[in-house]
């Protein structure tokens, strides 16, 4: 905790960036997203165990981005999130100072991002014990019961749409679903609808997703929901070899073709 | 308040005897919006047409619907027709009754429920058409040929002669192609070089033609009429310009013995070398693999013999870029080489040797002028047998294809041989005998009546050698088919056609489609056979399916006259079918979030960067821009599109949806 705010501190005198994001504590014995802009503050930084969030999420944001380089205490979902967005056009590495947190809950020293690169392909990224568990429970499933496990469990979902709030890549300014002329997805929750608006959601990110599992624990009803976003996450790295966000020139899976791809699964 | 009207054609019989177009025009005609509804026995004949006018102007249509054939066919006349009467032409769709209705299902209710089905969604969808205008493209009047065979020289003099620049590109240091290799030609046995070389001479000679042999197509950017490509001129380690062509540096290079390509490996030549005496251009090319002074540093004998100091050891690659407006892909074919063949000894055999080989042995310019003898101890083979359809037409050596051209080459060689050996005994082993074409079966006809070559229908199972001769295990299939064994001195297989060693490549880099056979796929295999499905790049000659001389050359003059027809217009003009990225205004400028997914799926590069910028110049937002001459419309772009950023002309988002809307709900 310490090494961090003398971090923070270091990097906002000496003007290396203008905000650092981090944790703070908040009302509840509940952490939220803290912005220092003012060194003087660094104190309510935080990490424990408690700090799951992925902060990369406001790397995006208007409101966050003008206010120039940012600093960011990154676990490493978040690293790897950081590594997609700069992939994706959506932030410039030149722009972003990561504090780094191990598997350990230590600080880790990033001087530029080639460094965050090089720890991520060896970090460890495999999934919790209990996610694994989740999806290979659906995986043994038959496909009728697979069927009625997720219409059971988004009979509920009334489109609040958090999962795609909490989602640090679906930062689109405007949502497919909000696309109104013409309508494709329907704007009502309803049994079709709520199946659209999942796969759609789960398209969107295969081949993209960083399993950090944010969507499912912003979900107010506890809907699994990021175990459709990880399966997609698995099923991009068995059929095309592609761990999401482990470098900053990732080729998004959907929309790149090489001549050695599988296409056994084409029918 | 639309006002549609809509067409419903007969097409003769093809649709009115199973859907009840009367029935159709009624129940269409009581739709909202639609204003005029009518059905005609030929609606694409000129009264059918006139129909179309008539009520535009009449009935002030803002929208047509013409129900008939499939719009590949008469989209192009009806949407003329339209013009014509004064409405956007892109304001006329059609309803596809024919293949996608009448010629699928039994006369029923149900197929003319379909048919209604069909025509109501269409009228749904004109009702969101917008006019739009035709995009005008600038033409570059300069033309690329790839590939220096027959059909390349044929494609590059043709389209030089109607006085337009061509440059013609040629991987190997000569042009020339197979057919310089050749002998004599069917089916009238005249000397093959005899008649090409005048034509090689040509392209040399002639003051539109820019030649680059020893070079590669590296890249190629743009479209029809505006490409840009890349060539890789390779070194020839030599100043051309210095040259004379003496061929002194030839004969005195230590490095003899170097298997000739041109000759099929049959004979030898040095390091560096002029592949054959008639080459164009006459110039000699180092071979760097097998240069000793490349190898080792030591050498340059070349360099001290050569009597206008025109070697250079240190001369790169050049690369080569041009504008150019039109392509004729003309890079030929191969043949299976003789080790492709298990059962006929892998190619470890010496005196069983490929049609291509026999072509250079029959050469009178050929490593042993002209007198067939065998590769292994150069004795006159008293008995020859060739095999025909040596891996073509055998799905189990994944060729499933006739290669058409070995029956008659095959003729050809039994002929020559008879012609050289007369007391020699040639025998051919075949499936059937293919000799489709002007004088063809008549020339096989001789070489069976005149020549006395034995025809044996039959497959030959195996090749063993014994004792300096080959047994051929072979049943007659004519005569009982007992199993044979027939004793030969010498086998030629006449083997497959394939397509040419980097035509996958090639394709890839220029954009064409391809078959399973790397062969170049047409546009349509009837009525667009020398155009590829990227416009403004034609195919000549054997890289889209093996093919003969007369064939090769006639083709190449048809990809010449689509180039030359494509140059007679000073600008093109293109539907303006195409995506793209919609705009709005400030803050948000666009619903493109600039994630560039879009970028690598087009096949066509046409998504560039666009950036906006303050007044300032600070750069607000980048976004994807969609090059208007470079899309095709094909969509991909907008299936990855995950904010819908994308829309395209004529298929919209909500002509799609007003589509599929009017399926599920009646009016």
């Amino acid at each position: 905790m310490e090494s961090i705010r003398k971090r923070a501190k270091e990097l906002l005198d000496s003007k290396q960036v203008q905000v650092i994001i981090g944790y703070e504590n908040g009302t509840s014995n509940k952490v939220r997203a803290s912005f220092i802009k003012d060194s003087a503050q660094v104190d309510k930084l935080i990490y424990d165990e408690r700090c799951t969030q992925n902060l990369a999420l406001y790397l995006v944001k208007h409101e966050v981005k003008h206010l120039g380089k940012m600093g960011i205490v990154a676990t490493i979902p978040a690293m790897r999130t950081i590594n997609m967005l700069i992939s994706e056009e959506q932030v410039k590495p030149e722009n972003i100072v990561v504090l780094g947190i191990g598997e350990d809950g230590k600080l880790l020293d990033f001087p530029d991002l080639t460094v965050m690169e090089s720890f991520l392909q060896k970090a460890n990224i495999e999934l919790t014990a209990k996610d694994k568990e989740a999806i290979e429970k659906l995986k043994k499933m038959t496909t009728q019961e697979k069927f009625d496990y997720w219409s059971n469990a988004l009979e509920t979902c009334f489109k609040c749409y958090a999962c795609r709030s909490a989602c640090p890549l679906c930062y689109c300014t405007r949502c497919a679903v909000e696309c109104n002329q013409p309508q494709w997805i329907p704007v009502q929750a309803s049994k079709n609808g709520n199946y659209e608006w999942h796969m759609l959601r789960a398209m969107h990110l295969s081949g993209r997703c960083v399993s950090c599992g944010d969507c499912g624990r912003a979900c107010p009803l506890d809907i699994p929901v990021h175990l459709l976003t990880m399966h997609m996450a698995e099923e991009s790295k068995r059929l095309f070899g592609v761990d999401s966000g482990l470098s900053m020139k990732m080729e998004s899976v959907l929309s790149n073709y090489k001549l050695d791809d599988k296409d056994n699964f084409i029918l | 308040m639309a006002r549609i009207g809509v067409f419903i054609c007969h097409c003769g019989e093809n649709i009115s005897a199973t859907v009840d177009v009367v029935k159709v025009a009624e129940e269409i005609g009581k739709l909202k919006g639609v204003a005029h509804s009518v059905e005609y026995k030929y609606m694409c004949s000129d009264p059918g047409q006139n129909l179309v006018i008539e009520a535009i102007k009449e009935k002030k249509l803002t929208g047509v619907v013409v129900a008939a054939c499939s719009p590949r066919m008469h989209e192009p006349t009806f949407r003329k027709a339209c013009e014509n009467a004064g409405l956007n032409p892109f304001l006329c769709e059609m309803a596809n009754l024919r293949e996608h209705c009448s010629w699928v299902h039994e006369r029923n209710d149900t197929t003319t429920e379909k048919a209604i089905d069909i025509v109501r969604t269409l009228v749904a969808k004109v009702q969101r058409n917008a006019a739009l205008q035709p995009i005008k493209v600038p033409v570059t009047k300069k033309a690329l040929v790839i590939g220096g065979g027959v059909a390349g020289i044929q494609a590059a003099l043709d389209i030089a002669n109607c006085g337009h620049k061509v440059i013609l590109v040629e991987r190997s240091p000569s042009i020339g192609g197979h057919m310089a290799q050749l002998s004599e030609t069917f089916p009238t046995l005249d000397c093959s070089q005899c008649i090409l070389t005048p034509r090689m001479v040509e392209v040399a000679q002639h003051p539109n033609i820019t030649l680059y042999t020893y070079a590669e197509v590296e890249g190629l950017e743009g479209f029809i009429g505006n490409f840009k490509v890349k060539i890789r001129k390779k070194s020839k380690s030599l100043d051309e310009k210095l040259c004379t062509g003496c061929g002194l540096c030839t004969t005195k290079c230590p490095q003899k013995k170097i298997p000739s390509e041109f000759e099929q490996g049959l004979g030898l030549r040095r390091a560096i070398y002029v592949p054959f005496p008639q080459a164009v251009p006459n110039k000699p090319v180092i071979d760097k693999e097998n240069c000793t002074y490349y190898k080792t540093g030591k050498c340059k004998v070349c360099e001290v013999v050569c009597p206008t100091k025109a070697i250079r050891f240190d001369q790169p690659d050049e690369i080569i870029e041009e504008s150019i407006g039109a392509i004729v892909l003309a890079t030929g074919f191969e043949v299976k080489r003789s080790d492709f063949f298990p059962e006929y000894g892998h190619g470890k055999y010496k005196d069983v040797i490929d049609g291509l080989q026999f072509e250079r042995l029959a050469s009178a310019s050929g490593p042993t002028q002209g007198v067939i003898r065998r590769p292994s101890d150069n004795e006159i083979p008293k008995r020859i047998a060739f095999i025909a359809c040596a891996g073509s037409r055998d799905p189990a050596k994944g060729i499933e294809y006739c290669s058409r051209i070995c029956c008659m080459y095959t003729a050809k060689h039994a002929m020559l041989y008879k012609h050289k050996v007369h007391e020699g005994d040639a025998y051919v082993y075949y499936m059937d005998i293919r000799a489709a074409g002007k004088n063809y079966e008549e020339f096989v006809r001789r070489a069976i009546e005149e020549d006395h070559v034995h025809y044996v229908r039959s497959r030959v199972s195996t090749i063993i050698e014994r004792n300096g001769k080959y047994i051929l295990k072979v049943a007659d299939t004519l005569l009982g088919a007992q199993p044979q064994e027939v004793e030969f001195d010498m086998v030629v297989l006449a083997t497959a056609g394939i397509a040419s060693p980097g035509a996958e490549n090639l394709a890839q880099t220029l954009h064409v489609s391809y078959d399973q056979h790397k062969f170049f796929a047409e546009a349509h295999p009837k009525l667009r056979p020398v155009e590829t499905n990227t416009a403004g790049i034609f195919l000549a000659g054997a890289c889209q399916t093996t093919r003969d001389i007369p064939d090769s050359v006639s083709m190449a003059s048809g990809a010449a006259v689509k180039v030359a027809g494509l140059f007679s217009q000073t600008e093109l003009t293109r539907d303006p079918l195409i995506a793209q990225v919609n705009r709005l205004g400030p803050p948000l400028y666009s619903t493109c979030v600039g994630c560039f997914m879009c970028q690598p799926v087009c096949p066509y590069q046409a998504i560039e960067r666009e950036e906006i910028k303050s007044r300032d110049g600070k750069v607000i937002k980048v976004l994807a821009k969609i090059n208007e001459g470079l899309c095709q419309g094909c969509g991909t772009c907008i299936a990855l599109c995950r904010s819908k950023s994308i829309d395209i002309h004529g298929y919209t988002n909500q002509q799609v949806y007003s589509e599929v809307v009017a399926l599920f709900n009646e009016f």
